[in-house]
């Protein structure tokens, strides 16, 4: 597995974890992984359903139907019976007949205005999108416009103008005046994708704009323009329907909404004849509701977000946890967490993202958690602050998180409520997310003071005060609003928000991630500074280990979901015992010394869905041996740290 | 120094911000940068976010038309550039790699998709066959192996290591002789970093290409680069060669920057760790350094007069009045 020369390379073996979020976002647009995702969906697969029963009777209605649904030759109004599966109209043909006949007219209009619709709104919103500009002024003006057209009293305006209005008539004022809304998603679609780089990429190849709309923009956007057809299919059922009703389309045409007519013409409800209108009714429901059904599909499939997924907590036997030794005043520790796992539900089964992770920090501790992305080292920050759920997914399925002796995994919400932000508090990576954009600095520190204690007005005004300058803001800026700090203020001032009640333990998912390498230093330099001024414990989770080595006082690196090593900070840079950890130090170029050539690490992370056996590094770890692979490694204890490498076990 | 391959001559680029009911200002992102890229060299430009780095890449991928200034290529001016012939040549000979690896490809195709379509617009007299084996090259070359296998697959299927190979394979199918790379590893993992700062040495070494090597990452210019430019707020405040410009830094910038870089190895460098300054937006500018406010060696003159670039005894340039 770990030939010398693989440094140089990359070998294209497993598909690597990747966060999830990002994968499924990549995967929409592609023919093969819609159809993967139709299949799943049961939404989707009634619509189907539905549809190929429409489909098949309006290709074949000749072989289908008893009689021509013209003849005028049986008696009139009969019930249903044999021969009349629908009974007879008034004037003596036969229903069952006209319906399945009807199914193709309606069918067909509803495709053609969907192609049509279609057709227009994705010219006019990819080109409105992506050209921007006056083109993108002119073309959003206009979609507005027939967008706020009252689009059914319009219809008939035109309909009644053009006296009986055949197909085609039908078709295109539908198609004309249907085609607005899809074309605002694909508008808005279209911007998001512009700054994209590979739209960029093209671009500085030389791409001409015309081949960059087409070829890049629109195969990207399949299941949107899918989902679009669908939406533009199901107006047309409906509204062509309700035009023939009415009287406005050509009473000689065969279709649902025509039969609508003549029932109603006829009076078929009062007349015995009920079926003549039910019948039609019901299959334009059942039509509508299969192009709807279709559309929501695809509605998931091109947005994930929507689609929800549940975690199969069954696989995972909570064992009754023995109760929490008292964690009394003289304990040293404000937080234990012990044997602490977290799933998330994927498509393809669950997958534990943090697996048994166990650490205590002590009162006043710095812990920095290292690991590279998908580690599961944010999913652990979040799964101890009790904030999984949105944006980062997971369930804690085992273990116990005990902070000042209480366990957080079985608190209620209102209780951590009580417990957030006084004695335990999240500083989070990106403030400009965090913050509200539309309140000032003040504003979100009284919100916070009047939801967490019964502070007075004074009392909040003169402690908002403080605490910036503890943060070396000057209080001028209370009265600023979010987008008028820069980066490194913000970062400050989400800190000094989280210090205003003096917790115990401030947790922080790399706070200085989004900042320059000056502004990045006299950050962690503040914080260093008042966490020993002020005496709280910090959880200090980053992926740049370098950052923390003057800061933290232990040092936990993540790999694969478990802990690889915990070690004292200095310690783990001097001596690394997992060879992850070596590996990881032999990654950053330095910036003194003498030149050398670094290897890094070869390989990617595993894939947690389905980790190897044995080691979870051995796959990428230049020391492995046949005994790496054979069983799952224990964390062993050397000389004051822990380590996950049965290279160390024999030491121990 | 080897010869010229790329030269700019107060190559400038402003944006005109602000609505359309407020007054129209201009946003000076990148002023009077003169820089030169020799045949087969690696140069880092360095600086914090808005400093005007990507607005140089983009100036010189022809994303953005310079507002004053030249750039020279093989001793040409591009604003002689006429007709989209010649401007696919030049795009071809200095191509662009990106800095996401997760946005830089497009998801609806195969990762052969992009190189394939580079060497259509570029090397039209290649046959089909032709492009195939060039295809395997050059995923061969920068370390994509099997190629065979990896030309099937979606960009979901790769990692994002895998992914910036995939935008150097692009950029060397149309036989570059400048590869701009705009942060191609700052959104990388570090364990796979450095093998894609490695590649970037190989194909120096064995395709003879250059890099303009964009980075804010100081101590991986020092791995990979033979020169580096150290940009502020819009301009070019040192340059030189690598080595001595990163250690031992003339410009109060540079040394601010470098000091800053975290460094397990040595001790935590506190001198200047209470500059909470940052970078100003450089909109409507008057004369004068654009550092002043926050440099410790500020004198009258850096208030009235913008400091030029000048040579020091060892080779580099300095913009800074008082620095020797």
């Amino acid at each position: 597995m770990s030939a010398p020369s693989v440094g140089a390379t990359d070998h294209v073996a497993t598909p690597p974890a990747g966060p999830a979020p990002m994968v499924a976002a990549a995967r929409q647009g592609r023919l093969g992984d819609i159809w993967h995702a139709i299949s799943r969906s049961r939404k989707a697969v009634v619509g189907v359903l539905l549809m190929l029963v429409f489909v098949v009777v309006s290709i074949f209605p000749g072989q289908i139907a008893p009689y021509d649904p013209t003849a005028k030759k049986f008696p009139p109004a009969l019930g249903p019976s044999w021969q009349h599966l629908l009974g007879t109209t008034s004037f003596g043909e036969d229903i069952f007949s006209q319906l399945v006949w009807g199914t193709r007219g309606s069918l067909v209009i509803a495709l053609a205005v969907g192609a049509l619709a279609t057709a227009l709104a994705v010219l006019v919103g990819v080109s409105a999108g992506y050209l921007g500009g006056a083109t993108d002024g002119f073309l959003s003006l206009v979609t507005d416009v027939i967008l706020v057209l009252p689009i059914f009293p319009l219809i008939i305006v035109i309909a009644a103008y053009e006296k009986n209005a055949g197909f085609l008539t039908l078709v295109v004022v539908l198609g004309v005046l249907g085609w607005s809304y899809g074309a605002r998603q694909l508008r808005s679609q279209t911007l998001s994708l512009r700054r994209r780089d590979f739209l960029e990429s093209a671009r500085v190849r030389g791409e001409r704009k015309s081949y960059v709309i087409l070829c890049e923009i629109l195969p990207t956007m399949t299941s949107l323009i899918v989902a679009t057809f669908l939406g533009a299919a199901l107006y047309a059922v409906l509204t062509a329907a309700g035009l023939q009703f009415i009287g406005l389309g050509d009473p000689n045409s065969q279709s649902w909404g025509t039969m609508l007519y003549w029932a109603q013409n006829e009076q078929a409800l009062f007349a015995g004849m009920p079926l003549w209108a039910i019948a039609p009714g019901v299959c334009i429901a059942l039509l509508g509701a299969s192009f709807a059904l279709l559309n929501y599909a695809f509605d998931e499939i091109s947005s994930p977000a929507l689609r929800v997924r549940k975690l199969d907590r069954a696989r995972f036997p909570r064992a009754e946890p023995p109760p929490p030794e008292p964690m009394d005043a003289a304990d040293r520790h404000v937080l234990k967490v012990q044997d602490l796992s977290v799933a998330y539900a994927t498509d393809s089964g669950p997958v534990v993202a943090v697996d048994h992770v166990d650490f205590e920090l002590a009162r006043g501790e710095f812990l920095a958690i290292v690991g590279e992305s998908g580690c599961g080292k944010s999913t652990l920050l979040y799964a101890i602050a009790r904030l999984l759920g949105s944006p980062l997914p997971g369930e804690i399925v085992g273990g116990r998180v005990l902070f000042q002796g209480r366990d957080l995994v079985l608190l209620e919400e209102r209780e951590l409520r009580r417990l957030r932000w006084r004695d335990l508090s999240v500083v989070m990576q990106s403030a400009m997310n965090a913050l509200n954009p539309v309140l000032t600095v003040a504003d979100q520190m009284r919100d916070a003071c009047e939801a967490h204690s019964d502070m007075s007005k004074k009392e909040i005004r003169d402690r908002s005060r403080e605490v910036l300058r503890l943060v070396s803001i000057d209080p001028v800026h209370l009265h600023s609003y979010p987008h008028q700090l820069s980066g490194g203020m913000r970062q400050r001032a989400m800190i000094a928000m989280a210090l205003l009640f003096t917790p115990d333990l401030v947790i922080m998912d790399e706070p200085t991630s989004a900042l320059d390498v000056v502004a990045q230093r006299s950050l962690m330099v503040q914080i260093k500074e008042l966490q020993e001024r002020l005496g709280f414990a910090v959880i200090f989770v980053t992926h740049d280990m370098s950052l923390v080595s003057h800061f933290s006082d232990r040092l936990l690196v993540m790999y694969a979901g478990q802990v690889a090593e915990l070690s004292k900070t200095r310690e783990l840079f001097d001596r690394p015992l997992h060879p992850y950890s070596q590996g990881l130090l032999g990654a950053f170029p330095a910036l003194r010394g003498p030149k050398v050539r670094l290897l890094g690490i070869p390989g990617s992370p595993p894939n947690l869905a389905n980790p190897p056996t044995g080691c979870r590094f051995a796959p990428r770890c230049p020391l492995a041996e046949a005994r790496c692979l054979s069983a799952e490694v224990p964390l062993y204890a050397v000389n004051g740290s822990l380590v996950r490498c049965v290279l160390q076990g024999h030491e121990g | 120094m080897t010869e010229t391959l790329l030269r700019t001559e107060g190559l400038t680029r402003h944006f005109k911000v602000g609505k359309l009911m407020s007054r129209r200002q201009i946003l000076h992102a990148v002023d009077d940068v003169d820089l030169t890229i020799g045949h087969g060299e690696i140069v880092a430009l360095v600086g914090e976010s808005g400093s005007g780095k990507s607005t140089i890449a983009r100036l010189l991928a022809l994303v953005y038309q310079p507002t004053r200034g030249e750039i020279w290529f093989e001793g040409r001016p591009l604003s002689r550039l006429r007709g989209r012939r010649s401007k696919l040549a030049y795009s071809a000979a200095v191509p662009m790699v990106f800095q996401d690896p997760y946005s830089s490809m497009n998801p609806a195709y195969r990762v052969s998709h992009g190189i394939l379509r580079g060497m259509k617009l570029h090397r039209g007299d290649l046959t089909r066959t032709e492009r195939g084996t060039e295809l395997n090259r050059v995923l061969d070359a920068v370390g994509l192996v099997p190629a065979g296998d990896t030309r099937r697959r979606f960009p979901h299927e790769l990692s994002g290591g895998q992914r910036q190979r995939v935008g150097f394979a692009q950029a060397l199918a149309l036989r570059p002789k400048l590869i701009v790379a705009d942060e191609p590893v700052s959104m990388l993992d570090v364990s796979i970093r450095v093998g894609v700062l490695n590649l970037m040495g190989e194909l120096r070494e064995h395709e003879g290409v250059s890099f303009l090597y964009i980075t804010h990452d100081v101590a991986s210019a020092r791995y990979l680069a033979d020169r580096v430019l150290v940009m502020y707020a819009g301009h070019l405040v040192e340059e030189g060669p690598t080595e001595a410009v990163l250690q031992r830094p003339k410009h109060p910038y540079t040394q601010l920057l470098v000091s800053a870089v975290p460094d397990p190895r040595a001790e935590l460098g506190l001198a200047d760790a209470r500059d909470v300054g940052e970078p100003p937006k450089v909109v409507d500018p008057k004369p004068g350094c654009r550092f002043r406010q926050r440099c410790p060696l500020a004198i009258a003159r850096c208030e009235i007069e913008t400091p030029q670039l000048r040579e020091l005894a060892d080779g580099r340039r300095v913009a800074c009045h008082v620095a020797d």
